[in-house]
């Protein structure tokens, strides 16, 4: 894994970047809506509508707005949100952590027990642990992600009163919000190690292996499964990313306060700064994801080169 | 041997691995700890906050009956809305949850009562002149801002330029619109001048939207929102994390009574189902909007209460009156006839709600019950053969989405209604931010022929109700009245009600406004809502304001 190249896909980011913010800023002003009109209410005079829309800056030409929007976004200027007027980075930051904390508990937990599960499952094929634990997996894809968490609120909130329900004021509160959010990817990482797995035990080397007289455990987890992880590794990089933008109806239904919610507002409210702000700080997570997965990927299989 | 050695050394690794996975997650949250509050609301519990173990008292009391001292039970409420407030400067919302929240620590001139009158807070007496364009007003003395800045009419008059400056940009401005003038008398009197006789000037003062805040306060930020409310409210500002939380604390310079409450926080729990869970695990305290299928379950639970209190909102079909055949008063007679609103209240609602026997919600000055358009559908096809559509007709339906208590079931019940007697009403469904600049265009580009929308009489006054939907001059886009209904007697009725400062004058004018109205039925008249708010057993002293505001300053937690 060359430097070289690391610092190549950091390049590359900004394009990306560039082109997401162009696609993003011509999306929210395409959808018919008029966020004067909103922050206005009803209440307003035609007068401070149109007060408002200069103030926001909406009266000049498209391009000029854009123009304004890169000059801003090169000094680190996200703008403010239109309907807070506090500035946009101040909107996220006091929210990122949250998600960013609800996703990498949902993706720790989805992983250990993903990987656990898919790996005894794989290994004791046709047992009644694979059984019971795939149909398992089948229910965590199946259930939405809103209708499991009213469901954990009603069993641990209401009638043990183990967990608290809403909000994101202590480590207890982390509970059941990412059990919920994490529900989906365990399922998933659990079947992809399970049928990766079961491709690479039937594999000569693992055969080689065990005629030299290894132990089963250090057969399975130090030779197997090295290489059944990488297919994993891809499952767990793509969650990830699913989960920082679909924590949203997580944090809805928990009254979580991450960006999820923050751009689902912004967007019914029209406030373009936020929205524009949002996707595209999860355009550079995401993109920061896959860069760590491939660098993973080296390491699990030295065969991978990047040049 | 060596194998089970390393047997054990590989599982010893891996718990290892697994520790300090545990280890750094733990760290992470840690690390992220400044996102979590650093101050826990010592309400988060999951039993419901019962009282605390008093400290041991001494027991040499002069009382001969030993009385037990009552446990001391921290006064810290909890509010649940379901959206967070917007800003911290109440000129720049325009949201009720917003209002209701900033009500506690800024504070307007007069207040409506529950009952609907105008009453005292800041300026203790007023005379208006016989015109109706002078408005004098005495304020109280001794009051200072959370800043320590002196409340007096110079301060008012920096209000009130900030509002009537346009690059200030503040919001409702039909409110302030009459205002030609703002001028102190002296330190304690305040002088304002309309541009016209305007009755209603003193309802507007209650409203939220013209609550004084300290001029050091917003002169630092004129054009922009400030970011922290300074008023002379029961409470002060103490933070706000954003989209999440807003927490204020007893003023203990309060010039009123003052709160028996030390903190009050107002949480946003945006999902209905999980703000009733946190009311009955004891999370909060107060829950608002509580849906209807939630409230017998809530009922029988002993550590909560129910209030139902009714709203100053009308909800109503509008009736695109300039275009066929909603030009036709017959037809529109017609289809208030085919719906059913009893049964809407009583099964969409829950009973939560009130058929409305005028344009407006009773409580306001200038209601009087005029009629309801009975359920009945041989009237309706009468009426409708006789407007020449003996089939009825084909029309398109636009509903509120996710705005009204149940407003897109209320919407879908109306067309079942209306297909009942042959019109075939097409519903499209909008999301908001859509919808509202599609029901405001002009006459000329309208599309809206049927749409749903709903409006909060927040100054608690006919005018604000009547005029801005009814009065011909309010066409969209200037303003409101959507359904571009036209009537000249109308409107000389409702210019006169502003004339005159008699209210027996008043509420007769507007009587015949609105007596007129209902015969022209340019809406499909429905009902008005009411407000249902959870409340723990042991809180007592919640008011629930018909304006849509929950109002903490005389609670306390037993």
């Amino acid at each position: 894994m060359s430097g070289q190249y690391i610092i190549r896909r950091l390049l590359i980011m900004l394009p990306v970047i560039l082109g997401i913010s162009l696609i993003i800023f011509t999306i929210v002003r395409v959808i018919p809506g008029d966020p004067a009109y909103i922050l206005a209410g009803p209440h307003a005079t035609q007068e401070q509508m149109d007060q408002i829309r200069a103030q926001l800056g909406l009266d000049k030409h498209p391009v000029t707005q854009y123009l304004i929007f890169l000059k801003n976004l090169f000094r680190g200027d996200l703008g403010t949100s239109t309907r807070t007027g506090l500035p946009v980075i101040r909107e996220i930051m006091t929210r990122f952590p949250n998600t960013l904390l609800l996703a990498l508990a949902s993706i720790l937990l989805a992983t250990v027990f993903g990987v656990t599960i898919g790996i005894i499952a794989g290994v004791k094929q046709n047992s009644k642990f694979d059984y019971l634990s795939m149909l398992v997996a089948l229910l965590g894809l199946s259930m939405p992600v809103f209708w499991l968490g009213l469901m954990l609120m009603l069993l641990f909130s209401i009638k043990l009163g183990w967990f608290p329900a809403v909000g994101a004021d202590s480590f207890k509160h982390l509970v059941l919000p990412a059990i919920t959010l994490g529900a989906n990817s365990t399922a998933i990482i659990a079947r992809m190690t399970r049928s990766s797995m079961l491709e690479v035990i039937r594999l000569d080397y693992i055969r080689t292996a065990r005629a030299k007289g290894l132990a089963e455990k250090v057969v399975i987890l130090r030779h197997a499964l090295k290489n059944a992880l990488i297919p994993v590794v891809t499952v767990i990089g793509l969650q990830t990313g699913t989960l920082l933008g679909g924590a949203v109806l997580t944090e809805i239904v928990f009254a979580w306060p991450g960006i999820g919610r923050l751009l689902v507002e912004a967007i019914l409210s029209r406030d373009y700064p936020v929205v524009q702000g949002v996707v595209l700080l999860v355009a550079i997570v995401f993109i920061f994801v896959n860069l760590i997965v491939d660098i993973i990927y080296s390491y699990l299989d030295p065969r991978i080169r990047y040049h | 041997m060596k194998m089970m050695k390393e047997i054990r050394r590989k599982s010893i690794s891996g718990f290892v691995v697994l520790l300090a996975l545990g280890f750094f997650f733990y760290l992470t949250a840690g690390l992220m700890g400044s996102s979590f509050a650093q101050t826990k609301p010592a309400e988060v519990k999951v039993k419901p906050a019962e009282a605390k173990p008093a400290e041991a008292k001494p027991a040499d009391k002069p009382k001969p009956v030993a009385a037990k001292p009552k446990p001391k039970v921290p006064q810290k409420l909890i509010i649940a809305q379901g959206t967070d407030v917007l800003s911290m400067d109440i000129n720049h919302v325009t949201d009720a949850p917003s209002f209701a929240v900033l009500d506690h620590i800024v504070e307007t001139l007069l207040k409506l009562t529950p009952a609907g009158e105008i009453a005292p807070l800041l300026a203790e007496k007023w005379e208006v002149s016989a015109d109706a364009t002078e408005y004098t007003l005495k304020l109280r003395k001794g009051v200072k801002f959370h800043d320590g800045t002196p409340f007096n009419a110079e301060a008012v008059k920096v209000n009130f330029d900030r509002r009537l400056d346009p690059k200030a940009a503040t919001r409702f401005g039909l409110l302030v619109a009459p205002i030609a003038s703002v001028t102190v008398v002296d330190d304690l009197t305040i002088r304002i001048k309309t541009k016209f006789p305007y009755a209603p000037m003193l309802a507007n003062l209650t409203h939220q939207a013209n609550a004084i805040q300290s001029p050091a306060s917003i002169k630092a930020s004129w054009e922009k929102p400030v970011s922290k409310p300074v008023g002379t409210g029961p409470f002060m500002f103490k933070e706000w994390v954003t989209g999440s939380k807003m927490v204020m604390v007893r003023n203990d310079d309060y010039w009123g009574p003052k709160p028996a409450l030390e903190e009050v926080t107002f949480r946003a729990i945006p999902d209905d189902a999980a703000r009733v869970v946190a009311l009955e695990t004891g999370e909060v305290h107060v829950a608002v909007r509580i849906p209807p299928f939630d409230i017998p379950r809530l009922k029988a639970n002993p550590k909560i209460t129910i209030d139902n209190t009714a709203s100053v909102r009308t909800i109503y079909m509008g009736l695109n009156n300039t275009q066929a055949p909603l030009t036709d008063k017959r037809v529109r007679q017609a289809l208030n006839y085919a719906v059913n609103k009893e049964a809407i209240v009583k099964h969409i609602l829950g009973g939560i709600g009130r058929v409305s026997d005028a344009p407006l919600s009773p409580g306001i000055f200038g209601y009087t019950p005029i009629k309801t358009y009975e359920y009945n559908i041989e009237k309706a096809k009468a009426l409708l053969a006789e407007a020449g559509f003996p089939k009825g007709f084909e029309i398109t339906l636009h509903p509120a989405v996710g705005r009204y208590y149940m407003d897109v079931s209320v919407a879908t019940a109306v067309a079942a209604d209306l297909l009942k007697v042959g019109v075939k009403a097409d519903i499209r469904m909008m999301e908001w931010g859509t919808y509202l600049p599609f029901v405001l265009r002009d006459r000329e580009v309208a599309e809206h022929k049927i749409f749903m929308l709903g409006w909060g009489c927040v100054t608690g006054d006919a005018d604000y109700g009547l005029y801005a939907l009814f009065h011909s001059g309010e066409w969209p886009k200037k303003g409101n009245a959507a359904a571009f209904y036209k009537n000249e007697n109308v409107d000389n009725l409702l210019e006169a009600a502003r004339r005159t400062a008699k209210p027996e004058e008043r509420k007769k004018l507007y009587k015949d406004a609105m007596t007129i109205i209902n015969d022209d039925a340019p809406w499909i008249f429905l009902h008005s809502e009411s407000q249902v708010t959870g409340i723990r057993a042991n809180v007592k002293g919640i008011v629930v304001h018909p304006t849509e505001r929950v109002i903490a300053r005389e609670a306390k937690i037993e």
